[in-house]
């Protein structure tokens, strides 16, 4: 049952992502783009990822859509008759060469779920786990590392978004332009 | 093969991601499109992350609710970091764009070549 939930939501997710790579208006690929978004914010919640998949729904799908939908009203918004683009070959071959090399390293890989592969039964992971709601008084253990094990990991994050903002706000002032 | 499609979808999924997006990019003339090509790519690599700290029958990492055993929190933790991060890039490159379409009246690539040859 869980298998066929992940076969439907993950062929979404990778026929969205080629509608998006072969349609030729971008209005239309930044639909499908956000579609795309969502089915991966869908499958978080089946990988028990709750905070991601709440992130991934609004920022992913939500503001970078805005951004995009703002950047094709300062642009234009390539028209033709065509529906979709035409194959480029050269990437084409590249993109399928790596595709290749990378699915001979996935059978080394753990499988999904495992309780034994190294991320689950690392250290690191037990110590977050028993110790973040007696040390930090806080239930949810990602908000815990977030906040405060990792409090100047999300400073940096916020340094980087201030420094996006500003960043956009030089680029795009008018009186620059000459 | 096939086996690798009910042990590692998540794994296969993400890397026919990181080739979709990778396409986009190299392929896509327009600039915009080139952005959203580097947003896959960079979901298939939350993906990948997300996957590798799920644990069957799990909880999610909400403890003191009588539940054994959860998923690993610290991939959730990066990515998302990683997703503002990824945002944050997005806005500027959009940014960028907007500037080379001021400057060049078109968001194609090989128009803007053109443009800067004759020029």
């Amino acid at each position: 049952m869980q298998l066929l939930l992940y076969g439907v939501l993950l062929t979404f997710v990778v026929f969205a992502a080629l509608a998006v790579a072969f349609l030729r208006d971008i209005l239309s690929a930044i639909i499908a783009f956000a579609g795309f978004s969502f089915g991966v914010a869908i499958v978080y919640i089946l990988l028990r990822a709750p905070d991601v998949a709440l992130t991934e729904a609004a920022v992913g799908a939500g503001v970078t859509t805005v951004l995009f939908l703002l950047a094709i009203v300062r642009t234009v918004r390539p028209g033709g008759d065509r529906l979709f683009e035409r194959v480029a070959w050269g990437p084409a071959i590249i993109a399928t060469g790596l595709v290749g090399v990378l699915l001979t390293t996935v059978r080394s890989l753990p499988t999904i779920g495992d309780p034994n592969s190294p991320v689950a039964s690392s250290e690191i992971t037990r110590y977050y786990l028993e110790n973040a709601y007696p040390q930090t008084d806080v239930e949810n253990v990602v908000t815990a590392i977030l906040a405060a094990y990792r409090g100047f990991d999300t400073l940096g994050e916020a340094a980087v978004v201030l420094a996006a903002g500003l960043a956009v706000l030089v680029v795009l002032r008018k009186e620059v332009y000459v | 093969m096939m086996d690798l499609l009910t042990t590692h979808y998540n794994y296969v999924a993400s890397i026919l991601l990181f080739g979709i997006g990778l396409y986009v990019v190299m392929g896509s003339p327009n600039l915009v499109k080139k952005i959203i090509g580097m947003n896959i790519f960079q979901v298939g690599i939350f993906l990948f992350f997300v996957t590798t700290g799920y644990v069957d029958g799990g909880a999610p990492p909400v403890v003191g609710h009588g539940e054994e055993t959860f998923v690993s929190p610290l991939p959730h933790v990066l990515i998302l970091t990683a997703i503002v991060v990824g945002v944050s890039l997005t806005a500027v490159a959009l940014a960028l764009v907007i500037r080379i379409y001021d400057g060049y009246g078109s968001l194609d690539e090989d128009v803007i070549k053109e443009v800067q040859v004759d020029d």
